[in-house]
């Protein structure tokens, strides 16, 4: 599926992208808008580009081909220099949290604030702190260290993080992985809450298809660096392509079934420990 | 054909990953030089610093000291046979201060700090911390690379001079106490033939030898491969590439040492 998308589409706008990793060509010729104000989910299986299309929007890496732009402006080919101004418009969560193991809660969440500006009211630093920390329901943790946090409280941590500049834009690299199934309603509650609160535009990749249908204005569905289907949510559930469904209801193929049933699990040599042990005082 | 295309395709690599090193080598110098006149990112270098510097105290001086020792009993036997025994503070002071406790304290620090430094950046690349950073509009040679390097640029030649002077210190105890040379004789020949210049350039390799070595175990935690043994792979490839680096430049830098030296004192009176 490709659509023509022109520079001013979107506050996001991805045009006619390749990216290649040697002879691995992950991203083939994608066109993509995001919209503003909107929460755009990209889902897909696991290793089909997504986090690749993601990384290219905040120019973490570069098109093999094609262009990026940001409010009209492109910036995939800006030195870091300028880069470095355009991503402050920006909140990244990454998949693990990718909180600085060295520094406290408190230090993680000044840290991009430190790197623009000299803080010398340590008061009201404390103060956003606070607040940040509070509206993703982590107040109180300011001077634990991340090594001491569950993987679900780093991940809020994070998003205080990302959001400790108020962007314009968050990009959310699989929020609810590896969370159990309560810890993620309350990311994809801190989602909504931020879109409502800050209007905030939103780009969530994940492959967790209730957090999509909860959080989403848009889906758009990824398979072999390219997209598949784009819609809100009705239009994906309704989808008539087999790949697409068979993604949304959590199904294997017919095809892959058949090599699961085939491959059988009687093998001729079969590891059984009683082979191991000794069976008589001489052996 | 299949093997010539072979060579060259390890040709275009190796070529890529040398431009890629350098260009990581030309920022991380530029950062430095800012970071220098920059009052905020001070903290930061001084905190490297205290690790890098600071925790490596004691294993360089036992390293120098070890290395003094040993020259005395070693070269002892050569000496004493031709009655120059008194002599030896000179051998072991001229080796101390030129050679072996500049070399082998860079290289201590290698294994010490240049691993401790892949290990970590690598940790954090894996992590995607560096990512991190880089998304906040933080340029990562600037906020990570800069105070390693500046911290080992300015701390490893000041280490040196540890060594060098724990390496002096043991030459002397074992020759005096234990040999029972002559302690006037030892000290006054010692004197006479250790210069200031050898102890100038000696500890002023370790501005080479540091450099070398933070920014060959930097780029190495910046592109070390996903995973535990990613990071491992990672560490030993920066402390062989230190280690070489480090007697490369020991070799280039003493003969240009030399070729000064003979420029502006043409004849050397040994002893």
């Amino acid at each position: 599926m490709r659509r023509d998308v022109s520079q001013d589409d979107g506050i996001i706008v991805v045009q006619n992208v390749t990216k290649r990793f040697g002879d691995q060509l992950v991203l083939d010729n994608v066109s993509l808008a995001v919209e503003k104000g909107k929460t755009t989910v990209i889902i897909g299986r696991s290793g089909c580009g997504k986090t690749v299309l993601m990384k290219h929007m905040i120019v973490l890496e570069r098109p093999t081909e094609g262009q990026v732009f940001f409010k009209g402006e492109r910036i995939d080919h800006l030195p870091s220099r300028d880069l470095a101004e355009i991503r402050r418009h920006y909140g990244f969560c990454f998949q693990m949290g990718a909180l600085f193991d060295s520094l406290t809660v408190f230090e993680n969440i000044i840290f991009p604030i430190q790197q623009k500006q000299r803080i010398t009211d340590w008061t009201a630093m404390s103060k956003l702190v606070k607040s940040k920390l509070a509206m993703v329901g982590m107040d109180g943790f300011q001077f634990q260290f991340p090594a001491n946090l569950s993987g679900g409280q780093q991940k809020r941590v994070a998003l205080a993080r990302a959001i400790a500049l108020n962007p314009e834009v968050i990009l959310y690299d699989e929020p609810t992985t590896g969370l159990d199934p309560v810890r993620s309603d309350i990311i994809n509650e801190l989602i909504l809450k931020l879109k409502n609160e800050l209007a905030v535009t939103s780009v969530v990749v994940t492959h967790d298809m209730k957090s999509a249908y909860k959080i989403a204005d848009r889906i758009i569905m990824f398979h072999e660096g390219r997209i598949l289907a784009d819609g809100d949510a009705e239009h994906i559930r309704s989808h008539p392509n087999p790949i697409v469904q068979e993604f949304i209801n959590g199904q294997v193929s017919e095809a892959e079934l058949a090599a699961i049933r085939l491959g059988g699990t009687c093998f001729e040599a079969q590891f059984d420990p009683q082979d191991f042990q000794p069976t008589g005082s001489g052996h | 054909m299949a093997m010539i295309e072979q060579v060259g395709g390890f040709t275009v690599q190796g070529m890529e990953n040398l431009g890629r090193f350098a260009r990581f080598c030309g920022r991380g110098a530029v950062c430095s030089v800012s970071a220098l006149f920059r009052p905020r990112t001070w903290p930061l270098i001084w905190s490297q610093m205290h690790m890098i510097g600071v925790h490596s105290v004691p294993v360089i001086m036992i390293t120098g000291a070890f290395v003094g020792m040993v020259l005395a009993i070693q070269a002892y036997d050569q000496l004493a046979g031709m009655g120059l025994q008194e002599r030896l503070g000179v051998l072991i002071n001229i080796a101390v201060v030129k050679e072996l406790g500049p070399v082998l304290a860079a290289v201590m620090l290698a294994g010490r700090v240049g691993g401790a430094l892949t290990a970590e950046l690598g940790t954090m690349n894996v992590t995607e911390q560096i990512s991190a950073v880089e998304s906040m509009g933080v340029d990562p040679v600037r906020y990570l690379v800069a105070p390693r390097l500046l911290a080992c640029v300015i701390l490893t030649p000041l280490l040196i001079i540890y060594a060098d002077f724990m390496g002096i210190a043991g030459g002397y105890l074992v020759s005096v106490v234990q040999l029972k040379i002559n302690s006037a004789a030892y000290l006054e020949f010692s004197a006479q033939a250790t210069e200031l210049w050898d102890l100038t350039t000696g500890a002023l390799k370790g501005v080479f030898f540091g450099g070398a070595m933070a920014i060959i175990s930097c780029y190495k935690g910046f592109t070390c491969k996903e995973g535990a043994q990613g990071v491992g792979q990672a560490c030993t490839e920066a402390f062989v590439g230190s280690f070489v680096t480090i007697l490369a430049i020991n070799f280039f830098y003493a003969v240009l040492v030399k070729s000064l030296y003979t420029t502006f004192w043409p004849i050397r009176q040994l002893f």
